[in-house]
């Protein structure tokens, strides 16, 4: 086993400090966490595919991901109205990878979420790679591999 | 209890009753008398497209196989039913075998039906005819372009005369790239506690865009500098009723959501719209799952392809900026509104230009865009068919009065 170059703790706080974000809606603290060149991904049907021949539920560039919080913010959103909310239970957290600058860490997470009175639970794993910027770390991609991905799912517009 | 005389009272030219979204009575009727009875989409021929492919999937309630034959590449649709004590024979939602075997007992089908054998071959009499005990087939199979449809009726008009005016529509969207069309990117599934025919209509309502997409629009001005004059594409834009329920939208431009330049709604349950390809499952009287399928350009580059699939994910989708809106405002809004009965109140509208239709010599009648002309041409195939024949609901053993005819 590769010697670790970083704290598993370390990762965990900052895994911890994101599903913070989403849990308390500052989705603009959320989004600067991805690089301009991130991201956020969701496959459809099963975890391991290639998007670019098979459909996501979610598969955005950051381009996408500010207009997805943007139309969040809009005041607009309907199918956030009423919000729903959420606590993101993240656990399991295991570095796989670990370069100098740049970390694979994966997870598993249970999500409930409240909206219209029905509580609901999501759960699977996350894998996240991460940069290592001056100050901080960065998203550079966020993939949610979701145990239910090829069941008839509900309104997801809120943020996983 | 709902008849051929009384359904035909939840039905007007400009209104239906919101019990037709509610009532159990009618659904069950809406499953023996429209889905039971007319062509329904089962599955492209992109799914299955090796001998010996198969895929899952269900009419109305019944749940049913579609095969390619390992031998001679036939279509077959058949029941997914052990012709021993029940059991589903096949559990899977896709894959390849040329043989089916029930786990309980093990009697085996090939994948064309036929019972091909079973454990301990002795024990029954002589009257059991093992080549009368293969997977019961559905009564009639059609392909119209690559489309596979099948019928449970072994009477009724045939898939060419079915879908009639909706055909060069179809035609348009195998002809969209030369080498034709895949169904091969998988599918968003989604679920919603209400009526499939909610989802029908909504497939082709482009009232609704301008307020319940407003943050879309908004998004998209915004992206491009551009905004939409609704109210000037609604004028520009038509909708027909090309008859048997089938209808047309058709788009003044691209709004950004996908690249069809139609919507097409064919009856009952399969829409074109965006990049895709919708088919529409009712569960219960107020639980409907839903599959949209990417349609892929065969022999197209995987950008081009791939740039269809971003934009479809852009609006549509359990998560997709569009459908999400669509779930809370067209379908879980108005199935709560429709608790509310109040004397006189329990109709909705389906009337918005029903002034200002005209009609072609081929019969099919044209409004703007954002006229009702799809909702009347869904409920007016709904009600020819229900109200056709109450056979069904005899031989489930119901007492009703006798059909006088439709009226
Ligand atoms: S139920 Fe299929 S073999 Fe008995
Ligand atoms: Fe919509």
């Amino acid at each position: 086993m590769s010697q670790l170059l970083v704290d598993r703790k370390q990762i965990e706080e900052f895994l911890i400090d994101e599903a913070a974000y989403l849990d308390e809606g500052k989705f603009s603290e959320w989004l600067d966490l991805f690089t301009e060149d991130s991201f956020y991904w969701i496959p459809s049907n099963q975890d391991d595919i290639d998007p670019n021949t098979h459909v996501s539920i979610i598969y955005d560039d950051k381009n996408r991901l500010e207009e997805r919080v943007w139309r969040l913010q809009s005041g607009l959103a309907y199918g956030q109205e009423p919000k729903s909310r959420t606590r993101h239970l993240v656990t399991n957290v295991k570095v796989l990878h670990c370069e100098e600058d740049k970390v694979i860490v994966t997870s598993n997470f249970i999500l409930v979420e409240l909206r219209r009175s029905i509580q609901t639970i999501y759960s699977g794993r996350l894998e996240h790679h991460l940069k290592q910027t001056d100050t901080t770390w960065k998203i550079a991609s966020k993939k949610v591999e979701l145990i239910n991905n090829n069941e008839f799912l509900g309104n997801l517009s809120f943020l996983f | 209890m709902i008849n051929s005389e009384n359904i035909t009272q939840y039905i007007k030219d400009t209104a239906v009753h919101g019990d037709i979204y509610t009532d159990e009575e009618i659904f069950k009727q809406e499953m023996t008398s429209i889905f039971e009875k007319t062509w329904v989409y089962v599955g492209h021929e992109s799914e299955i497209a090796n001998s010996g492919d198969y895929k899952t999937t269900v009419i109305g309630t019944h749940p049913l196989i579609v095969t390619r034959d390992s031998d001679t590449d036939e279509v077959h649709v058949v029941f997914n039913r052990c012709r021993h004590r029940a059991a589903t024979v096949c559990q899977q939602e896709k894959g390849n075998a040329n043989y089916f075997r029930c786990a309980y007992h093990g009697w085996t089908y090939s994948n064309n039906g036929d019972l091909t054998g079973m454990p301990f071959q002795d024990g029954y009499g002589e009257e059991f005819d093992r080549c009368k005990m293969g997977l019961i087939k559905v009564p009639r199979v059609g392909i119209y372009q690559g489309f596979i449809f099948a019928s449970l009726s072994e009477e009724g008009p045939t898939l060419e005369e079915h879908l009639g005016n909706a055909r060069p529509y179809i035609d348009y969207v195998v002809n969209t790239c030369p080498e034709g069309i895949s169904l091969n990117a998988g599918a968003h599934k989604y679920r919603f506690d209400g009526n499939w025919k909610l989802q029908v209509e909504n497939t082709i309502d482009p009232y609704h865009l301008s307020v319940t997409h407003r943050s879309f629009f908004n998004l998209m001005s915004k992206k491009t500098g551009k905004k939409i004059n609704f109210s000037k594409m609604h004028k520009n834009e038509k909708i027909r009723d090309l008859g048997n329920g089938h209808s047309l939208y058709e788009l003044d431009g691209d709004l950004g959501i996908g690249a069809l330049p139609f919507n097409l709604i064919v009856f009952p349950n399969l829409g074109f719209l965006g990049s895709q390809v919708r088919v529409t499952w009712p569960v219960s009287v107020n639980k409907t799952n839903v599959f949209l399928y990417p349609i892929m350009l065969k022999g197209a580059s995987v950008e081009e392809n791939a740039a269809r699939l971003r934009k479809h994910e852009g609006f549509y989708g359990p998560a997709g900026f569009g459908t999400v809106d669509d779930l809370e405002v067209g379908f879980d809004r108005v199935m709560e509104g429709l608790n509310a009965k109040g004397k006189d109140g329990e109709w909705l509208e389906i009337s918005r230009g029903l002034e200002r239709e005209e009609v072609d010599e081929k019969g099919i009648i044209t409004a703007t865009s954002s006229d009702e002309v799809s909702a009347r041409a869904l409920y007016k195939a709904w009600k020819k068919l229900m109200t056709a024949d109450d056979s069904n609901v005899e031989t489930r053993g119901k007492k009703h009065e006798p059909t006088v005819g439709r009226p």
